[in-house]
């Protein structure tokens, strides 16, 4: 039943503008039109989805580990200077008594960046396949992506509101460290890997050209 | 569902109100109204297709100036005071972020000014730019370029995660110092919450509404 045939934009001589949604005669090829509505260029698909989104992916994954490892900020008091982790923040949260925000920023900045990769890496892999194999929750595999994706960025917020906050001079002041950059990096790559991928791969038509090797 | 063939000819606007295409899959189905308060999935892949508003335009306008006083107090007053042995640190979003740069992570600085600062702005600003004249049935200046824009800057604003992003600051630092709430807080709880009834509405309102009015 989910599986049943729906008539697609192609079957109908349609297509739709992917930035305003404005559905169109699909106008012949060969020469590249752009949407009357808002400008944006007319495209089938978003052009090499695939090799993008692994790109980026590979991208996230070089630097997931010095986002991990290297300290993400040095905090300074009378006594002593203290590096911290992303994991280092965390235990420190759990251990000074709020358990659920340990919870919170574990599930953002360790959970969703590798469940991102994951993901990605499933979807990007499946399309290139024309897979046909649980279409329905490999799309909402990519809209859970798509939704969760941008609160991975919340530890880089933390520590750039530690470093405005905490200003005493000698008695206490809390300074950002390059691992944090690395993480921002990773959030960042892992955002534009989940922009690049375009979710009606999932659902090939028959027609449907192969995707070429990233 | 049948369809009229339709013949190939340079891009024709269909009229919206005849199908709706299914941004993630390309399955076509013909539109319907659409009560203020529904949404319409798609039954091939679950995404959703369209989506109304419980407020009308001008509510909808209100809630945005709304949103353009708190984000003005937001950031431009101190979100938290911290105090430490008679010595008091304000901080306000800019200041973060300022200090955050001359602590050498620009990148970090920049990110974060971005996406908690200019990219909500912009959101706020853009849909003023659209929303004011429709509401006084002029035409909009440069309406394709605000709407693609506005588009674009919608994934990359990050004002919820950081009003996470300040709880946790709060909860990290309360161990070493007294923390007292600014108004910067209070203003961001309001903005996370006006900026999630205004998304709800999506862009596709606006498009109909410009198409309607001029």
């Amino acid at each position: 039943m989910l599986n049943a045939s729906y008539p697609d934009a192609a079957d109908l001589g349609l297509t739709h503008c992917e930035v305003c949604t404005l559905v169109l005669q699909a106008p012949p090829g060969g020469v590249k039109w752009r949407c009357p509505r808002c400008g944006h260029p007319l495209q089938a698909r978003k052009p090499h989805s695939v090799q993008r989104t692994l790109a980026w992916l590979m991208t996230a994954v070089a630097l997931y580990l010095p986002a991990n490892v290297l300290p993400v900020m040095t905090t300074e008091s009378v006594l002593g200077r203290d590096s911290h982790t992303i994991v280092g923040g965390i235990i420190e949260l759990w251990t000074t008594g709020s358990r659920e925000l340990a919870i919170i920023v574990f599930i953002a900045s360790i959970a969703v960046p590798l469940l991102k990769i994951a993901a990605l890496a499933l979807l990007a892999f499946t399309a290139q396949r024309r897979s046909r194999w649980r279409q329905r929750e490999r799309a909402a595999l990519y809209r859970l992506v798509e939704t969760v994706g941008h609160w991975s960025m919340l530890d880089v917020f933390v520590v750039v509101l530690l470093v405005g906050m905490v200003q005493f001079g000698v008695l206490a002041s809390v300074e950002p460290e390059p691992g944090l950059m690395a993480f921002g990096a990773v959030v960042v790559a892992t955002m534009l890997a989940s922009a690049s991928f375009d979710p009606r791969l999932i659902w090939p038509r028959p027609d449907e050209p192969r995707v070429a090797h990233g | 569902m049948s369809a009229p063939p339709l013949a190939r000819r340079a891009p024709v606007v269909v009229p919206d109100s005849d199908y709706i295409v299914c941004e993630e899959c390309d399955a076509v189905y013909r539109a319907r109204p659409l009560a203020s308060d529904a949404v319409l999935r798609c039954r091939r892949c679950g995404a959703t297709l369209a989506r109304g508003h419980a407020l009308p335009l001008d509510g909808q306008l209100a809630l945005t100036l709304g949103a353009l006083a708190v984000f003005l107090i937001g950031s431009l007053s101190p979100i938290v005071t911290l105090e430490l042995k008679g010595n008091h640190s304000q901080a306000t979003l800019l200041e973060a972020t300022r200090l955050t740069w001359e602590s050498g992570a620009h990148v970090v600085a920049v990110l974060s000014l971005l996406t908690a600062f200019v990219f909500p702005l912009l959101v706020i600003v853009l849909r003023l730019w659209v929303m004011v004249p429709l509401v006084l049935r002029r035409p909009v200046p440069l309406l394709a370029p605000a709407m693609r824009s506005l588009n674009w800057v919608l994934r990359w604003s990050m004002v919820e995660v950081f009003m996470l992003g300040v709880l946790i600051a709060v909860v990290r630092s309360a161990g070493v110092t007294h923390v007292v709430f600014g108004a910067g807080i209070f203003a961001y709880m309001a903005l996370t919450v006006l900026l999630t009834a205004i998304y709800a509405a999506g862009l596709q309102g606006l498009w109909t509404e410009a198409a309607r009015r001029c």
